[in-house]
């Protein structure tokens, strides 16, 4: 468990303050995967690099498994450190030593012996498959391997704890695609939890459980991700989650529109995680004495449920479209009328 | 073969005595100049120990000894070459100007390359729960090594430079060879036969250098 407690830090920079992260209360549960999401500058690393104390606040406390860390002597720390992997945007691999002898570092930092270390770092090798790159330099391997091999570095110690901090920034779609599926399987087979800091709201929507949205040093948002995504409040989040689940009429459809003179009423419907089912449109149709038009439609995978978006236009007199309004909300249907 | 006016035992001396003058020099410079330029990389105001005291001291030591040149650092000390070696004269006593000379110099070609280092891994480093001893140790070192051979073949080169002035307190070695029997008594043959020992000392030491420093580089 990551405990976040009213924490803040300023940095002085030439006689001027910058206030990094004001006032962060965050906790984090021991299996969650979870996810900060911001703009650059948000203050994301500096809150992740708090957590193994890199960074330390100015006011507030970190409490890791119920400890304070900051109140750790340096050899305390050091040890705790050692139950926290880390991998990073730009993989900081040593480039002078091969994927084998990077991987065994943090062993040997523990006085492992060699026999135990071989076993280790090939049974690591194999879960992350690279075992065919053994010998290779970090220079010969591709981004998306170099960021296997961090992470396999990052687990040679058994950690409880893994911190990513834009794990995936520098990769292309596909490889993003597989890092993203490792780290899943690293919290679901190893059971260890994840805290991800990105400016990538698809590996938000991909692995995380649990999101918080910063601006600016602040938290502006957060709770699991089916609930913040379903039903984003802030500005800052509506405009991250619509880059990967649209939900806007697309501008064609508006030109007819606007030269559309019968008497309408347009919703737009949020379908949730089971509840979705295309019965209540076929009921609609059926049952009411009103046209129905889809404007737009989206569906979107979110944790294996479904978040489905529809924009309906109702064409028919006051009391029908009440009648069918009034008919969704009955199925806890979420929808709010879209004005033009 | 080619008459140089001097037996050849006489140039293999000279010889001799510059390699022995250059290497022990050279061995006993890099390791001061590896302590003091880590010192001065962990001390420096972003490094990771920050103290302003030590850093100032080792930075402003440097500093002032090199900006001496040789020769005249060479008779400036040379009380403290009687200490040491318990005499002011010969090859031996040569070895005290050459390290103070050669140490500075290195700590700044070293602090140059440590500084190269990328600074993300430093911060793995860290997030291992690495002591700064390791740091030093496991990552900062092998992660400059190719570079660090680099500057210490340019301080090699400039070691041969010095020890032909090392003449002066009677060392020998080839430049000496040069000085004394080549300029003085006119002897030409010589002093060109001096020049392409150096100049092939030197190459030797450079393209050793290169080699060793493309080898740990790892590809
Ligand atoms: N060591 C430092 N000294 C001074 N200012 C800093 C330092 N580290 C971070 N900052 C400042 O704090 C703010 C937050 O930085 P941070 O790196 O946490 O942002 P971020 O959300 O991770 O951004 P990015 O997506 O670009 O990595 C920025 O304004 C940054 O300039
Ligand atoms: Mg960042």
């Amino acid at each position: 468990m990551i405990k976040f407690i009213d924490i803040s830090k300023t940095f002085m920079v030439k006689k001027q303050e910058i206030n990094a992260l004001r006032h962060v209360s965050l906790d984090i549960h021991d299996g969650d995967i979870f996810g900060v999401i911001g703009f650059s500058g948000a203050g994301k690393s500096t809150l992740l690099r708090m957590v193994n104390a890199l960074e330390t606040p100015t006011e507030g406390i970190v409490e890791i498994n119920g400890s304070d860390i900051n109140k750790l002597s340096f050899n305390e720390l050091r040890k705790v450190r050692k139950d926290i992997g880390m991998i990073f945007q730009q993989f900081n691999l040593l480039e002078s030593k091969t994927v084998y002898d990077n991987i065994a570092i943090p062993l040997v930092l523990k006085r492992m012996s060699k026999a135990d270390i071989e076993k280790r770092v090939s049974r690591l090798l194999e879960f992350v498959e690279l075992s065919d790159k053994k010998n290779a330099y970090p220079a010969q391997l591709s981004g998306g391997q170099k960021q296997r091999v961090g992470i396999a570095r990052a687990l040679s110690t058994d950690p409880s704890i893994l911190l990513c901090d834009e794990a995936t920034s520098a990769l292309d779609p596909e490889t993003t695609d597989s890092i993203l599926r490792l780290l899943e399987k690293i919290n679901r087979e190893l059971n260890i939890t994840i805290l991800i800091v990105t400016h990538e709201i698809n590996v938000i929507q991909r692995i995380c459980n649990q999101v918080a949205v910063m601006e600016q040093g602040n938290v502006v948002e957060s709770g699991s991700v089916l609930s913040v995504f379903s039903k984003p409040e802030q500005g800052i989040t509506k405009r991250f989650i619509s880059t990967v689940m649209p939900d806007k009429i697309p501008d064609s459809v508006m030109e007819k529109l606007k030269q559309d003179i019968r008497h309408y009423k347009i919703i737009k419907m949020r379908f949730l995680g089971d509840n979705v089912d295309e019965n209540v449109l076929y009921f609609i149709n059926r049952h009411f004495a009103a046209e129905t038009n889809m404007l737009f439609a989206s569906v979107n995978e979110l944790q294996k449920a479904v978040v489905g978006i529809f924009i309906l236009q109702i064409i028919g007199d006051d009391t029908e479209i009440d009648k069918i309004t009034t008919y969704i909300s009955e199925h806890n249907i979420q929808w709010q009328e879209v004005k033009l | 073969m080619i008459d140089l006016g001097v037996p050849y035992s006489q140039i293999l001396l000279a010889a001799e005595q510059t390699l022995y003058m250059v290497f022990i020099s050279l061995a006993i410079g890099t390791f001061i100049a590896i302590v003091l330029s880590v010192i001065l990389v962990l001390t420096n105001p972003s490094g990771i120990l920050k103290n302003t005291v030590v850093y100032n001291l080792v930075n402003t030591g440097v500093n002032i000894i090199r900006s001496v040149p040789f020769i005249i650092l060479m008779v400036f000390i040379l009380p403290l070459t009687k200490m040491i070696v318990g005499t002011r004269v010969g090859t031996t006593a040569a070895l005290v100007p050459l390290v103070i000379f050669i140490a500075p110099y290195l700590t700044r070609l070293f602090e140059n390359s440590i500084l190269e280092v990328n600074k993300g891994i430093i911060e793995a480093a860290q997030a291992m729960g690495a002591s700064h001893f390791e740091i030093v140790w496991y990552f900062i070192l092998p992660e400059a090594r190719g570079s660090l051979i680099l500057s210490v073949t340019t301080g090699t080169i400039g070691l041969i430079g010095a020890t032909a002035m090392a003449g002066a307190i009677g060392a020998g070695g080839v430049g000496d060879l040069a000085l004394t029997y080549g300029y003085e008594r006119l002897n030409f043959p010589l002093m060109l036969f001096t020049v392409i020992v150096l100049i092939v000392f030197v190459q030797v030491i450079q393209s050793v250098g290169n080699y060793f420093s493309a080898k740990v580089r790892g590809h």
